[in-house]
């Protein structure tokens, strides 16, 4: 029976607003995994929706995690209806649709059809690093490459921007002083910080997005097409998959479904088929066909092989590119001994964390004070965007444990608030060459005053000391005791001295019981 | 999208620069300059407190004060008003009650509809109020309560704490809570409401920001916890007065002359110390029960150096061994000779 045309034409709306509702949901839980207040198996549900993360942690770690069982949903979506997690709901494919730049791409050319295999290739080597417990690449998964992005770099510009507006407004126009700082009130504590949040390379993260989406200049959807191992992943899977685009005979090879089609499986030369393991099942052919000619019915014979599949040769590169990938990174020094200001989320070090972390930043966007960061040169290339503390752009608060809850992956793992209060995660040691008490002779006793611990690590040596001029002085010099101190990095943050402080946190000194 | 010209573009950009540029005009006119520090409100016709600091008896506390039917001579001469209560024995709440009374009453210092900031210390967010590093939250909502009931247009808690977010710090503090129960607002300071403040009174802290609220308002309540602190020794009413200004660094050097002269800047009304629970040691952050001790004590008065002299006594130390009680007092900011003034035990 022939759907009636309006029918048709409604799938693609119908699709829009599901993708939209998907990326509003992705950036709802963005944004509370930084509020808190609910629970973190809820905020870091879309990694554990991944596949490909889940399945190439599960590889790494060799540890099956209950809650990583999520991700068969999106097996099990895919086996039934193909790629529809990319058409549908995938934020990052959302976000290339909605800059799709179709004018400024004009008819150009799309690249030939060779370079789909690239993504296989992306894929091959994180599954076969996966297998040497490296998870490197997974930086490249558009989930986690979305969320870091949001997370490091729009976020905080964002936080900059409404600020800068909100003081201008509130000094700049008095008539609405009470409407800005109303609005401060309401909209602050939910969306964004009390305390301006600073990352690192902000601009880096936001070049890599800018840059997947420049590349729709060269090809709609060209992220997908050539590069997502995600994509590759669910692409293989929609081979087997039992929902498909067929065309009927009452095609009149009018083309216009070619020219829709936002990933450009359709083709003239193969009588407007398309390859199911390419459709996103967008259904926008659908809506265009003047003939009625196409169709989605199910089958199960599985799709036919097409010349970019990967094949042994793609096997061995992938596997060839991890070993020596692998090898190289393995022969960095850091893998050996760690970077002085490697420190990692509180019980992360002592949990091997790089066989499991896979890079997806929720642990940096929970932390309140932004003391998270991704590492870039820290923990070398095999370590990079896993978490480091960095602690003078914040501390471990020591009334939170939210980066433990929040990792889907327990790379960083799930402590209670009191296991959590005395985890070390880093050692202190006061740098007496420019500390102001011992360098300067003057009172300042700022780390002792913030130290959390109860018993306080640091503590307050009185001295009656001679000035560099001769003059008696008595001065409160700061000690740290090594035995209480947990790293928290409070005393760094806070070390009222210029530039570098005179307090620093490092790796702990030595390896513990 | 419709498309917008350049030339469209460039005339609402060049619309809305007006409109901001006109703003900063009207400013500039002084729509609503900022206020010049004044000394605390006159305490011009005091209510008389119904219970007066004859002898050791302890007066029937707990209820509000009524307020005494006005004398038929209006010159007659004025029942002497204690310089400072001391309210000691009970619940928190009756406490507060009982020193705000015996000092004339909350009416004394708020009048009807003013804006009234209470800062309580919740400098961190790390435990409960049973660990004696933030205030109290009874003592903080029983003074939003006074406030309301002398008429006060609106009474808004804050303090910006420096380890964990304010926030978080309200809901652990357990200020949240009790001050919303109390019909107060707990505002979330922000970074833009933070102004160079005129700081010509002072003697050596010569440049300050300091929030702007806090600044504009009709009455400023500092409700400290005593504690231990070991730059300051103690942190008490004026020490408080740290988290309304964005840098407190700053405060570090030379600590005691720069806390004085932020007091001269900000001259709180009224000063209620917190004594319920003190924290002897391991200040400001605490968090070890065996450094608290339990007082039952409040200490209120209109003169924060004296709260915060007497205050010290709690703790053993004198008034002249606190540093910025000694240069408060030498600015003339209040007194500090205890045996001289007028002390109600209630």
């Amino acid at each position: 029976m022939p759907t009636p045309r309006i029918n048709r034409r409604v799938w693609p709306h119908l699709r829009r607003a599901v993708q939209y509702l998907a990326l509003l949901l992705f950036l709802i839980l963005f944004i509370w995994s930084r509020r808190g207040g609910w629970p973190a198996e809820v905020v870091n549900l879309p990694m554990r929706l991944d596949p490909l993360a889940m399945l190439a942690h599960l590889i790494a770690s060799r540890t099956l995690l209950a809650g990583s069982a999520l991700a068969l949903i999106t097996v099990g979506l895919t086996l039934l209806l193909g790629r529809a997690w990319c058409g549908w709901l995938c934020p990052l494919g959302t976000l290339l649709d909605l800059f799709s730049f179709r004018r400024l791409r004009g008819k150009r050319a799309a690249p030939a059809d060779g370079w789909r295999r690239v993504k296989h290739v992306v894929l091959l080597i994180i599954l076969s690093a996966a297998l040497f417990t490296n998870l490197t690449l997974l930086a490249l998964d558009p989930l986690t490459l979305l969320f870091r992005t949001l997370s490091a770099s729009v976020w905080p510009a964002v936080d900059q921007l409404v600020t800068a507006v909100e003081t201008a407004l509130y000094r700049g126009v008095p008539l609405l002083r009470p409407a800005v700082s109303a609005f401060d009130q309401v909209v602050r504590p939910v969306v964004l910080p009390t305390e301006p949040a600073f990352y690192r390379f902000t601009a880096l993260y936001a070049a890599v997005l800018l840059g997947i989406i420049a590349l729709n200049v060269i090809a709609s959807r060209f992220w997908c097409r050539y590069l997502c191992p995600l994509g590759a992943l669910l692409g293989l899977l929609s081979k087997v998959g039992l929902v498909r685009r067929q065309v009927n005979s009452s095609c009149n090879a009018c083309g216009a479904c070619a020219r829709v089609c936002p990933t450009g499986t359709i083709r003239a030369d193969k009588a407007y088929a398309s390859d199911p393991a390419e459709c996103t099942m967008c259904l926008d052919c659908l809506a265009a066909c003047p003939q009625q000619a196409i169709a989605f019915p199910a089958r199960f014979k599985p799709a036919a092989r097409e010349a970019y599949d990967p094949g042994r040769r793609q096997v061995l590169v992938g596997l060839g590119a991890a070993v020596a990938g692998v090898g190289l990174f393995r022969a960095n020094v850091l893998a050996r001994r760690d970077h002085p200001h490697l420190i990692r989320p509180p019980g992360a070090r002592e949990n091997d964390l790089l066989d499991k972390c896979i890079r997806c930043g929720e642990c940096s966007r929970a932390c309140p004070t932004s003391a998270i960061q991704p590492a870039l040169s820290e923990a070398g290339l095999e370590g990079l965007w896993t978490p480091v503390l960095v602690p003078r752009i914040g501390y471990c608060d020591y009334s939170c444990h939210n980066c433990g809850q929040v990792c889907p992956v327990q790379a960083i793992p799930p402590l209670s608030l009191e296991e959590k209060r005395s985890q070390v995660i880093g050692w202190a040691y006061i740098d007496e060459r420019r500390c102001i008490p011992w360098a300067d002779f003057e009172p300042c006793i700022v780390c002792e005053e913030m130290c959390p611990v109860p018993d306080k690590a640091i503590v307050l040596e009185e001295v009656d000391v001679l000035s560099p001029d001769g003059q008696p002085v008595h001065v409160q010099r700061p000690r740290v005791v090594r035995e209480r101190c947990i790293g928290c990095g409070i005393c760094e943050y806070k070390c009222p001295v210029n530039g570098e402080a005179a307090i620093r946190v490092v790796v702990p000194g030595r390896d513990q019981a | 999208m419709p498309d917008i010209s350049r030339r469209d573009m460039l005339k609402w950009l060049a619309a809305g620069l007006g409109v901001l540029g006109g703003g900063w005009f009207l400013r500039a006119c002084g729509l609503r300059p900022e206020r010049t520090p004044v000394p605390p409100r006159p305490t011009g016709t005091p209510v008389p407190p119904t219970a007066l600091p004859t002898a050791a008896p302890t007066p029937p506390p707990g209820e509000p004060t009524p307020t005494p039917a006005p004398t038929a001579t209006p010159t007659a001469t004025p029942l002497p008003i204690p310089d400072l209560a001391v309210a000691r024995g009970g619940e928190p709440a009756a406490l507060v009650r009982r020193a705000v009374a015996a000092l004339g009453g909350m009416e004394r210092f708020v009048r009807p509809g003013d804006d009234v900031i209470v800062k309580p210390n919740i400098c961190v967010a790390y435990h409960g109020y049973e660990y004696a590093a933030t205030t109290n939250p009874w003592v903080v909502s029983e003074l939003v309560r006074l406030c309301l009931e002398a008429g006060a247009g609106r009474v808004r808690v804050m303090d910006s704490p420096f380890g964990g977010s304010a926030e978080q710090a309200y809901a652990i503090s357990g200020i949240r809570e009790q001050v919303e129960a109390a019909g107060g607002t707990m505002e979330i300071m922000t970074s833009f409401k933070f102004v160079p403040a005129d700081m010509s009174m002072a003697l050596d802290l010569r440049s300050c920001d300091i929030y702007e609220d806090v600044l504009n308002a009709d009455v400023v309540i500092s409700v400290p916890i005593a504690k231990h602190h070991n730059l300051a020794r103690l942190t008490l009413g004026m020490k408080n007065l740290m988290g309304v200004i964005r840098d407190r660094p700053a405060i570090h050097r030379n600590v005691g002359q720069r806390l004085a002269d932020l007091t001269a800047r900000i001259r709180p009304a009224l000063t209620v110390v917190d004594a319920v629970r003190i924290l002897t040691a391991n200040g400001p952050t605490g968090g070890n029960l065996a450094d608290v001790r339990q007082l039952d004590t409040i200490i209120a008065s209109p003169d924060i150096v004296a709260a915060d002299a007497f205050a010290g006594t709690l703790f053993g130390l004198r008034p002249d061994e606190l540093e910025y009680v000694r240069a408060a007092a030498a600015m003339g900011l209040g007194r500090m000779d205890l045996e001289g003034l007028r002390i109600a035990e209630v």
